[in-house]
């Protein structure tokens, strides 16, 4: 065949401005594949779809750059990952995280690209062909197993209770733990927390550790670097728990205790189990 | 050495001559350490002073009646002989004793075999110089000989045979040493001085840009092999005689860290004497070792033979980052976020100026004409709660003085330094190029930055991107009004230790004019390690942004602050304020860290 092979994920609004990109390549026929995600047996099966095609497209998602990849890999051709427009073989591409387009000549045959999210207006679905995957002796995800102690991960959890050099030592977390319990959150720490060992770095809310995106996030003891403020600022709502007046996380919080967390959030502990009446 | 990549660097004679005179005959950086320092200057002012000697020595192995024009019948030069054989002798027997009694760590890891074998050679060389002009008096062929020889010489037969077999003796020894020269450390008696010569003549701290705008084939994204480095580089080392004081002066490695400057550079020649294709990185210098640095440039102050180590580490991490996007994981915000939002912390950049606006400082807004000074506030003490207090009580003072100054607020950038550190140099041209475009707005021609990196970068960097300013750092700028005058600050009796930046003291040689303020509003006190020999706070090289393991730098640094027992800390970077607060907490003391325009700000109230 000629025209051009298409990759989609059912329901992924990326393919469907990927498709916008691919109708002005030529005869599009989408392809999709069902099933447990195995990167390089689909991209067998897409390379093995593409026979004949004069370009095969996916949007620009890690999905969709990781198969063109083995893809590109398995045909021995060039790839163009996160392409914005293409006119024959010179296609403008995106580096460097967004702050450079990049145009470059694209030799090979298929042209094999993937298409900048966000920068084309999203297309009529089309119906994808299913492709059959053999995923025999493929790399498959068996399971997925949770990095935080508590089950919940820090990173999507709705309430992280945090505590810092305040807490004093690794046996003190238990009233953190406790609170984060009862909030059904994740416990997460500051760098001196981790630098201390009192907690795994995986517990590490900041810059250089876990960038959080919480409902509720309850510094306990933290003065509030702005490292630290870094890994916090995505938290709807930020309520701190601090003896000094003066410590910079104040100026992030939405709510502020001046106190210390030793009494302070035993007894909101207190306070939410007797409201809970257990 | 020929397949090496060229140095960019400007002529500069007269620098050069100086350095020459400076470092390698006067040889000021060894005597940074005194005893070491003569130990060794007596062995190299003995071996120019007897270097005629071995000229001397091939004329009489064939005629012993000749003797070399003029210097051979000159009875001071015989004194002078003489004076430095017992130099020569009382530095081995120092060396000796530095090496096998003191044993310091410096020596660590070096080959210590090699220089028992050297000092054996050198004293080799000057006992049968001093037996052969002995034997020579002795024979009636030699009158004009020092005291010593003289001395000796009665302990010598007056027949010839002695002096035939003394002079043939000190050339096998001399010819024996120049044999082994080349394959040991020891080399750098040849490239020593050729290392000097080539070292930067700008100020340590600017690095040297890499050009994306030539061909193909002289593209060069830091060091990935032995192939890529400049012929510097290879030079170093060639140059380098394992002495450790580069290793002895190192943060990283006084916290327990894999990185030794000595090691890296080591490292690096083993490569090269084995012509290695492989990368450097994971073979001859651990992937660790290149992260660990904090550009602090302490091994480069305190090296003897100029090796610039700060070049290794940076070349190797842009080839790590540049090309195989291989770094510290943890770094990544920070080089995403000063990609995306012009500052490490993700912040909007609409908040930049949020500090300002209740003090009335001027936003300079494009095509404005320029203020007398640019203040330069930088992303930590514009966003960060702690250091903001530096850029408020600058502010306050520039307004006081009466000095015309004005920010850039959202259009002031991250100057790049972070990620040209962390060897992402793409981000910091596109950064360099973003700011003087700016800067040029308004034709700023003067700038007062308080941040030692910014400052740096702006002062040193930016003249390889067009921008050619001159700029001060905060400190510079109010000793100047306080020495005009226009502030007049209160004499104080609180007990102030100050911690040099690298960035001011060793990077930029600013060192007077912070002490000098503290001197008028308080008591101060220095600790054991300061002006250009300070000990960094930990955060330099892009390590703010990256997890330190062991043993922390600032805490460390802290500790040593607080011995001083001094009640206040003082510092001038917003980066040290953060590191050395957090430092101070760690050790459990009281000790106030406050930035100095701060503490001025406080004794003008």
């Amino acid at each position: 065949m000629s025209g051009v092979l298409l990759f989609v994920e059912p329901g992924d609004e990326l393919s469907l401005q990927a498709l916008s990109l691919a109708h002005r390549l030529g005869d599009v026929r989408a392809v999709s594949v069902d099933g447990v995600y195995a990167p390089a047996a689909w991209a067998e099966a897409i390379a093995a779809a593409a026979e004949g095609a004069d370009a095969i497209v996916a949007a620009g998602s890690d999905r969709g750059n990781e198969l063109l990849a083995h893809v590109a890999a398995r045909l021995d051709q060039p790839f163009a990952a996160n392409v914005t427009a293409i006119d024959g073989d010179l296609v403008t591409r995106v580096r460097w995280g967004g702050s450079l387009l990049e145009e470059a000549r694209l030799h090979g045959t298929p042209r094999i690209l993937s298409v900048a999210p966000h920068t084309q207006p999203a297309a009529e679905a089309v119906t994808a062909e299913q492709l059959t995957v053999d995923t025999e002796g493929a790399v498959r995800v068996l399971e997925t197993v949770s990095e935080s102690t508590g089950g919940i991960s820090l990173r999507d959890a709705k309430v992280v209770v945090s505590g810092g050099r305040g807490v004093g030592s690794a046996e003190a977390f238990a009233i953190i733990e406790e609170l984060a319990g009862l909030l059904g959150g994740a416990v997460g720490c500051s760098r001196v927390v981790t630098s201390a060992g009192w907690r795994p770095h995986a517990d590490q809310v900041g810059q250089t550790g876990t960038k959080i995106s919480a409902d509720l996030y309850v510094a306990c003891g933290i003065s509030g670097a702005t490292q630290h403020i870094a890994g916090a600022k995505g938290a709807k709502k930020i309520l701190a728990i601090n003896t000094d007046p003066e410590a910079p996380i104040f100026a992030s919080a939405d709510y502020a205790v001046i106190g210390d967390l030793h009494e302070v959030v035993p007894a909101i502990s207190a306070e939410l189990r007797r409201v809970r009446g257990s | 050495m020929r397949r090496a990549k060229p140095n960019d660097r400007p002529v500069d004679v007269g620098r050069r001559v100086q350095n020459e005179v400076e470092i390698v005959l006067g040889q000021r950086k060894l005597l940074q350490r005194l005893v070491p320092g003569l130990m060794h200057a007596f062995i190299f002012w003995g071996f120019l002073v007897l270097f005629p000697t071995i000229v001397m020595a091939m004329i009489a192995a064939v005629d012993k009646h000749a003797e070399l024009p003029w210097l051979g019948h000159q009875t001071w030069f015989g004194w002078m002989v003489d004076l430095f054989i017992v130099l020569v002798l009382v530095g081995i027997v120092t060396a000796v004793f530095i090496r096998k009694v003191v044993r310091p760590a410096r020596f660590d890891g070096s080959h210590r075999g090699e220089a028992d074998v050297i000092l054996l050679l050198i004293a080799g060389v000057v006992v049968t110089l001093l037996c052969w002009h002995a034997a020579a008096h002795a024979a009636g062929l030699n009158d004009h000989v020092g005291p010593l020889s003289a001395l000796l010489a009665k302990a010598f037969p007056s027949h010839g045979h002695a002096e035939r077999v003394f002079v043939w003796a000190h050339l096998a020894v001399v010819l024996g040493f120049l044999r082994y020269l080349p394959h040991s450390k020891h080399l750098h008696i040849a490239t020593a001085g050729i290392n000097v010569w080539l070292a930067r003549t700008s100020r340590p701290g600017r690095l040297e840009p890499l050009r994306f705008d030539v061909p193909d084939a002289e593209l060069r994204f830091g060091a990935a092999t032995i192939f890529d480095l400049t012929k510097k580089e290879v030079m170093d080392g060639f140059s380098c005689t394992e002495c450790g004081r580069c290793q002895d002066a190192c943060p990283a490695y006084a916290t327990g860290k894999i990185l030794s400057p000595k090691l890296l550079i080591m490292g690096i020649r083993d490569q090269v004497f084995a012509q290695s294709t492989e990368p450097i990185v994971g073979n001859g210098v651990p992937e660790e070792m290149i992260w660990d640095c904090v550009t602090c440039g302490a091994c480069v102050e305190a090296c003897p033979v100029s090796i610039e180590h700060i070049d290794h580490i940076v070349d190797l991490r842009r080839s790590r980052v540049m090309v195989d996007s291989a770094f510290p994981a943890e770094a990544e915000p920070m080089l995403r976020d000063v990609e995306r939002t012009g500052n490490p912390w993700g912040k909007p950049q609409t908040e930049r100026a949020a500090w300002a606006e209740a003090l009335g400082v001027r936003v300079l807004e494009p095509g404005d004409p320029a203020p007398e000074y640019l203040y330069w506030v930088g992303c930590a003490a514009s966003f960060d709660e702690r250091a903001k207090k530096s850029a408020e009580s600058t502010a306050k003072l520039l307004q006081k003085a009466g000095v015309d100054f004005a920010i850039l607020g959202p259009r002031e950038s991250c100057t790049g330094d972070p990620a040209r550190r962390m060897g992402n140099e793409y981000v910091f041209q596109a950064h360099a190029e973003q700011n003087v475009a700016t800067l040029k707005e308004n034709n700023v021609q003067k700038i007062v930055a308080s941040c030692p990196h910014c400052f740096n970068t702006l002062a040193n960097e930016y003249g390889d991107f067009g921008g050619n300013y001159e700029v001060l750092h905060h400190t510079e700028l109010l000793a100047q009004l306080v020495e005009d005058g226009r502030l007049q600050p209160a004499a104080g009796t609180q007990s102030i230790t100050y911690h040099d930046s690298c960035y001011l003291a060793r990077h930029n040689d600013v060192r007077m004019e912070p002490r000098k303020l503290l001197n008028v509003i308080g008591q101060p006190v220095e600790m054991k390690r300061s002006g250009k020999q300070t000990f960094c706070c930990g955060a330099g090289g892009a390590h703010m942004w990256m997890e330190e393991r062991g043993t922390q730098i600032n805490v460390e640094r802290a500790r040593e602050a607080t011995e001083t027992g001094a009640e206040t800390l003082a510092v001038a970077c917003p980066f040290c304020t953060v590191m050395l607060d957090d430092g101070v907490r760690e050790t459990g003391a009281t000790m106030r860290v406050a930035d100095v325009s701060t503490l001025l700000a406080e004794s003008l109230d």
